[in-house]
């Protein structure tokens, strides 16, 4: 319960934050809006890659707005790191708060931050043209998912700053782990598009599993899989939180 | 009456070669203000990440009121509260919204969540810019925020580490005034690092010496001056005049307790410095050594640390480092 109530806490210090300055949600809305703006529209005139019927744009648009959304996740560790070299992190642990809901909160808290990221992006791509499925509950779910899976992509950067400490090496690392996330899945290109191995990695990829539970919901209607993506999420959200949960201590060592 | 804090035969490595405790022995009593006096290096810190359960001890214990800072980590974590060197806020919020986050994490109860950030802005002179981001705060502000969280959940016990460092004098004033208020108020034990003289002398009811890992010595400001004895000559030598033959022509001369050489100067600790004085510009006199200027002063917390840990406490890169470390976080905030 306790848990509960510090995981809200961290949750609100998040959005008190963006309260205050939205700029950097700005400035990271310009390359996903550069992806369904100008590569969405090239390739798609190209009609090499088959999308089941929607446009190429349409179908591009989940896969770059859980781009961005990873991006903001990944680059959350990087704010840990920070809150290292300041004090902040001391404090925290010395708090009765326990580390679990500390980790947990922190990540969801960068779940916050993702959905304003994706939301930004949905207005520009109607402006493009891009056609969402007009169910609210499905938009809904899909924001749901973006904020869970956010959760854990941040726990993965909190296991990885846990690691690395410094920001100079972290901003590395990070960048090492988003692009090959991103190709190896199905964000740009159905999986079977893929090369035998890639298909494999893509397998494990959680990043394939949001994009296609987001897809079918905001763009194709087809949610067949959706079950599924959902318990590869939950999976790779628990592993994430008890990982990096256990190594959080590091960080401050 | 049980200590608050107590610490037997406490030692710590790092990486299993850097010794930072080597063997502490402290007792401190409940709602004194304690001063861990020492240079940079010596262990404090690392002590008072022991205390307040963030780093684990290789061997040796330590209670915070009875409790075992690993065993009860967590029953310690409810009486206590912990103000690090580095900026510990937010500076990306306001100043109040900072004091909001922890009154929720410490679970202040919503009612009475209100009043008690507003007594503690209010004890810190820091009411009228409780909504300004903390960007903006000046760094003697910085520090009374980041203490008003510590005082927000009335903890029995307050660890500072160097809760002052880089402050200007009217800034540090302003943050013990503060503090001893609160400290009457409450009764709250405060136990804090420093590597200010001054600060431990004035601000401390007991203070202990740390030097490479061990407690040297310990007891009030007073107790520790007097332990000296007697008064302090300094010698001013003229340039490059020190010839090791000096201390021991010196150490011959009865009445002379302790001799040190730091640069130009050439300090002895005497029983009666009208006696010794001649007897000791003669030795001088005799080898030649050019003296430029003599002054008798009684013992400062200076000579007592000068004594006891061999050098003395000064370390200007130090304080501007971490005044520098301070300021970039205070300008960066987050990235």
């Amino acid at each position: 319960m306790m848990g509960l109530k510090n995981m809200l806490v961290m949750i609100e210090l998040e959005l008190r934050r963006l309260r205050h300055d939205r700029t950097e949600i700005y400035f990271r809305a310009v390359q996903p809006i550069l992806w369904i703006a100008i590569f969405g529209p090239v390739m798609g005139s190209i009609r090499a890659i088959p999308t089941g019927g929607v446009p190429y744009t349409d179908f591009i648009t989940p896969g770059v707005m859980i781009q961005t959304t990873t991006f903001v996740s990944i680059f959350y560790g990087l704010m840990m790191v920070w809150e290292r070299d300041s004090g902040i992190l001391k404090k925290l642990l010395v708090t009765p708060a326990s580390r679990y809901s500390m980790v947990i909160g922190r990540s969801m808290a960068s779940g916050v931050r993702a959905i304003f990221q994706a939301l930004i992006i949905i207005p520009i791509a109607l402006v493009i043209g891009v056609k969402f499925q007009p169910n609210p509950l499905c938009i809904l779910l899909a924001f749901i998912i973006i904020f869970i899976s956010s959760g854990g992509f941040a726990a993965t950067s909190i296991l990885v700053a846990s690691f690395m400490k410094t920001r100079e090496r972290f901003m590395g690392v990070g960048q090492a782990i988003i692009m090959p996330l991103f190709f190896a899945s199905n964000a740009l290109y159905p999986i079977q598009l893929m090369p035998p191995i890639l298909r494999e990695i893509s397998l494990i990829n959680p990043l394939s599993y949001v994009v296609d539970a987001v897809r079918g919901l905001l763009i194709t209607g087809d949610t067949s899989g959706l079950l599924l993506d959902i318990a590869a999420i939950a999976i790779f959200d628990a592993v994430m939180f008890v990982l990096s949960s256990i190594s959080f201590k590091r960080i401050i060592e | 009456m049980v200590y608050a804090v107590q610490v037997n035969g406490l030692v710590k490595i790092y990486d299993g070669k850097v010794r930072a405790l080597d063997g502490v022995d402290l007792t401190v009593d409940q709602g004194i203000s304690f001063a861990l006096l020492g240079p940079n290096g010596a262990g404090k810190t690392t002590l008072m990440r022991i205390l307040t359960t963030q780093l684990r001890p290789t061997a040796g214990e330590a209670h915070v009121f009875g409790l075992n800072v690993v065993r009860e980590e967590s029953k310690v974590r409810r009486l206590i509260s912990y103000v690090p060197q580095e900026i510990s806020v937010w500076t990306d919020i306001s100043g109040y919204e900072n004091l909001l986050i922890y009154a929720k994490i410490f679970g202040v109860p919503s009612s009475e969540r209100e009043k008690i950030i507003d007594e503690a802005l209010e004890n810190m002179g820091l009411s009228e810019v409780k909504n300004e981001l903390v960007r903006t705060y000046s760094g003697g502000m910085i520090r009374r925020l980041e203490i008003a969280c510590a005082v927000l959940i009335r903890p029995k016990i307050m660890f500072l580490d160097e809760p002052t460092i880089g402050l200007d004098p009217a800034a540090r004033k302003a943050v013990w005034e503060r503090l001893k208020i609160f400290k009457k108020e409450y009764g709250v034990t405060i136990f804090f690092n420093t590597h200010y003289m001054d600060e431990a002398d004035m601000y401390a009811d007991e203070i202990a010496i740390i030097n490479q890992g061990k407690i040297v010595t310990g007891g009030t400001s007073k107790e520790l001056k007097q332990s000296l004895g007697g008064e302090v000559i300094t010698f001013t030598l003229g340039n490059n005049a020190y010839d090791p033959r000096i201390d021991q022509e010196i150490k011959k001369l009865e009445s002379i307790r302790s001799l040190f050489i730091e640069g130009p100067s050439l300090t002895v600790i005497v029983e009666d410095a009208e006696v010794a004085l001649p007897s000791i510009m003669n030795i001088l006199k005799s080898m030649d050594v050019p003296v430029e200027k003599v002054s008798i002063a009684k013992p400062t917390l200076d000579d007592v640390f000068l004594k006891y840990a061999g050098t003395r406490l000064e370390d200007k890169g130090r304080i501007s480092e971490v005044v520098r470390v301070r300021e970039m976080v205070r300008k960066g905030g987050r990235l």
